[in-house]
């Protein structure tokens, strides 16, 4: 009876839409580092830590008001206690154990076991409790339950849930993880060192009345003191025996603290790559609308540098990791990823709706171009893709993999070059137009419906009158491009006006078309 | 214009150099350095002549009428590609050289070398990918206007001597209205070798041998290149 109606309750938890809600938005500000809101979150404890240490500092030898002695040991105390209990909330699905229990029995024509379902959510309950970030969280909840004054030194373990908060101590912890074995085994050899220096100094030296060392505490003190080559000196052994113990401790202490220091050292090194990844990842993921480029090469850097003058941001994917440390160098966001895997995406977290305005792919082979386009169109299809065309015979099978726009450097040289013998006064005047050598520039203006009336009478405003040329209006819907129209063609939403004049004219046209429609 | 054209070099640049000017002069020739271009060329229908860079270019000289050839420096190496350009420059001060860069890095050297035009493939290309990503629309009419063979284009068109537009100011004369053409720049001799774009404003008193840069459907640029033709009576 209470084993169906648990099973029951599962199932409605299970299939309730704000309970899970709920449960995903607690997971998200406490444990998903890509949670947009989990980092305010992180300021608050943080900010609360700090408090809660000062309140500490400061009671030690002034008196604090009681107001502030009930917010540090109460408020913040129940607010470290509720986050406590929802971390262990979320740690675990018990409405999805329960159900897999039952599932499970019943494939197996076995009565439910609501024991075995209450065992199985138990362990995974402590696996939460047993885990050191648990443990410190409730060390830290402690002044809470004892106002004795020895505990209160219990606030210091809040300091210790600043790991959970700052991603620099947690990714220290996980380089110095890394090294675990070598630092256990000289841990240990350290270890071994002070106690039988301490038993051997304590042999040596606790007979000998005119030695500061006579117990057994204060040999493992100097022990400590010496191989950490601290030495205060305010113990020293007078006896020759002891004598020859300090040395081979100082010359131990040397190897373990230079040894240490190596290790930990190699520890940054090995990961000073990922460390540098991991930052690049999550710098991209803060940035707003950017072009992703698939590939660097001396053409990305050009495209790169074109794109930066129109103040836009650019990500590069390079699998190479040469060429990625290369164009770091040059200060650019570069992911050393495979842009044609599937598992670039999912671990750059790029998202193609919200960041990518369009993607760029220059790789150095039509193949590589085309692999990769399948993998980006296979994630999103609407995103604007363009290439470089290698060999022109390959064109179909790039428009066939989803690539909309191409670029065949060999086949632009070839048209350049026909107009440059025939025309090449017309070709210089549209070079200097496109890149806007002299300040005239060629641009775009996008339209609305019945701006027609507004958009020809200012054509004839003695302002650009001669100064503005109008080459024509593309219609998007139509997809053609209507030369020199009539000053009765009819402007729909979305059209694009072609103009040629002076830079600061045409933002001014710009500007007066636009200002016209909101009066 | 030139009415003989070179192109040095057998790759896939020079193809489409070769490609595209071949049926649009008079002469043609294709130079190569190594049998394998021979080779190469032959194969894809083009007659071709072996040379070698450190000779001293007589046969050119004999060939064409230097004044009126053009050269299209196209070699696969940039450093063979400057040498020859100084090559042809040393010997012919009047040719028109057109020469292939690599990158910007080249380019410099292929103007120093004296090449009167320098096409660095590499920025050019990029020029193309930002202006698709800035100016889609721009690019993609331009394109049609200067390199697809439809009906609209862009020409240059020199005033002859005996022309109606001699002596007229360019605001007297109505391209829009009465042309359907849009003028886009000129190139006035008074005021220079270079070209002036017609949206500064200045109303330009034209000359015989000023160039008019027209862009229109090609039928009425061909009524305009009569009317600027007609004899001024």
């Amino acid at each position: 009876m209470l084993g169906q109606w648990v099973v029951t309750f599962a199932f409605f938890l299970h299939s309730c839409a704000n309970y899970r809600n709920a449960k995903n938005f607690t997971y998200n500000i406490l444990e998903n580092n890509h949670f947009p809101y989990k980092k305010y979150f992180d300021y608050s404890m943080i900010a609360l830590i700090i408090l809660s240490v000062y309140i500490l500092i400061r009671q030690v030898k002034y008196e604090m008001s009681l107001t502030w002695l009930f917010f540090n040991n109460y408020v913040i105390s129940a607010i470290f206690l509720i986050e406590y209990l929802l971390r262990m909330w979320v740690y675990s699905d018990n409405a999805k154990v329960i159900i897999d229990q039952y599932e499970n029995d019943l494939f197996l024509h076995r009565r439910f076991s609501l024991s075995q379902a209450v065992k199985t959510i138990l362990k995974q309950k402590f696996e939460f409790i047993l885990s050191p970030s648990a443990i410190i969280d409730l060390l830290a909840i402690m002044p809470f339950l004892h106002e004795l004054r020895m505990l209160r030194i219990f606030v210091l373990f809040r300091v210790l849930k600043l790991f959970r908060y700052a991603r620099s101590l947690r990714r220290l912890i996980s380089i110095l993880a890394s090294k675990k074995f070598e630092l256990l085994t000289l841990g240990l050899f350290a270890l071994i060192m002070i106690i039988v220096s301490s038993v051997l100094i304590y042999v040596m030296e606790a007979t000998n009345p005119k030695s500061p060392i006579n117990t057994l505490f204060e040999s493992l003190y100097w022990s400590v003191v010496t191989i950490f080559t601290v030495g205060y000196g305010d113990m020293v052994p007078v006896t020759p025996e002891g004598r020859s113990v300090a040395m081979i401790v100082i010359i131990s202490g040397i190897a373990v603290i230079s040894f240490g220091t190596s290790i930990i050292v190699t520890a940054f090194t090995e990961k000073l790559d990922d460390i540098k990844e991991e930052k690049m990842i999550e710098d991209v993921s803060k940035l707003g609308k950017f072009y992703l480029i698939c590939g660097y090469s001396a053409l990305t850097n050009e495209v790169v540098h074109r794109l930066r003058k129109a103040s836009k941001d650019i990500v590069i994917l390079e699998k190479d990791p040469l060429k990625a440390k290369e164009a770091q160098s040059e200060g650019l966001y570069v992911l050393n990823f495979d842009p044609a895997s599937l598992h670039t995406y999912q671990m750059t977290r790029i998202h193609f709706e919200r960041q990518v305005i369009a993607v760029i792919l220059l790789e150095e082979s039509d193949v590589a171009n085309i692999y990769t386009a399948l993998t980006i169109r296979e994630l999103n299809k609407k995103i604007p893709l363009h290439s470089i065309l290698h060999k022109p015979e390959n064109r179909k099978k790039l428009s066939m993999a989803g690539i909309d726009e191409m670029v065949n450097p060999h086949e632009l040289v070839g048209f350049m070059s026909k107009k440059i013998s025939n025309q090449p006064v017309a070709f210089e005047v549209i070079h200097a137009l496109r890149s806007e050598h002299g300040g005239t520039a060629i641009d775009e203006i996008i339209l609305d419906s019945g701006m027609s009336k507004r958009f020809f009478e200012l054509l004839v405003h003695p302002l650009f009158h001669q100064r503005l040329s109008m080459l024509g209006i593309y219609q998007v819907n139509e997809q053609s491009f209507v030369f020199n129209p009539a000053a009765n063609f009819h402007i729909q939403a979305g059209d694009v006006a072609i103009v040629v004049a002076n830079r600061s004219l045409v933002n001014e046209f710009r500007n007066l078309l636009h200002r016209k429609k909101g009066k | 214009m030139a009415r003989s054209a070179a192109v040095f070099g057998f790759n896939e640049y020079s193809r489409q150099i070769a490609n595209q000017v071949r049926d649009i002069y008079q002469d043609f020739a294709l130079f190569v350095i190594s049998e394998e271009e021979k080779k190469e060329a032959l194969q894809a229908g083009f007659l071709v002549e072996l040379i070698d860079l450190s000779e001293d270019w007589q046969g050119i000289e004999r060939q064409f009428d230097v004044e009126s050839l053009i050269v299209f420096c196209a070699l696969a190496n940039d450093a063979e590609n400057v040498f020859l350009t100084i090559s042809l420059r040393a010997t012919f001060d009047k040719l028109n050289i057109v020469a292939l860069a690599q990158d910007n890095e080249s380019a410099i050297k292929m103007k120093s070398a004296g090449a009167d035009k320098v096409l660095p493939s590499l920025q050019i290309a990029a020029s193309v990918i930002s202006d698709m990503l800035g100016k889609p629309i721009v690019t993609k009419v331009l394109h049609e206007v200067l390199y697809e063979d439809g009906l609209l284009n862009i020409i240059e068109i020199e005033v002859t001597k005996d022309s109606e537009f001699v002596g007229k100011y360019l605001h007297d004369i109505h391209f829009k209205s009465e042309y359907d053409v849009i003028l886009l720049a000129i190139v006035d001799h008074e005021l220079g070798t270079t070209f002036s774009f017609a949206s500064k404003g200045h109303n330009h008193h034209i000359d015989p041998g000023d160039i008019l840069v027209v862009i229109g459907y090609q039928d009425k640029l061909d009524a305009l290149i009569r009317a600027v033709r007609k004899v001024h009576v």
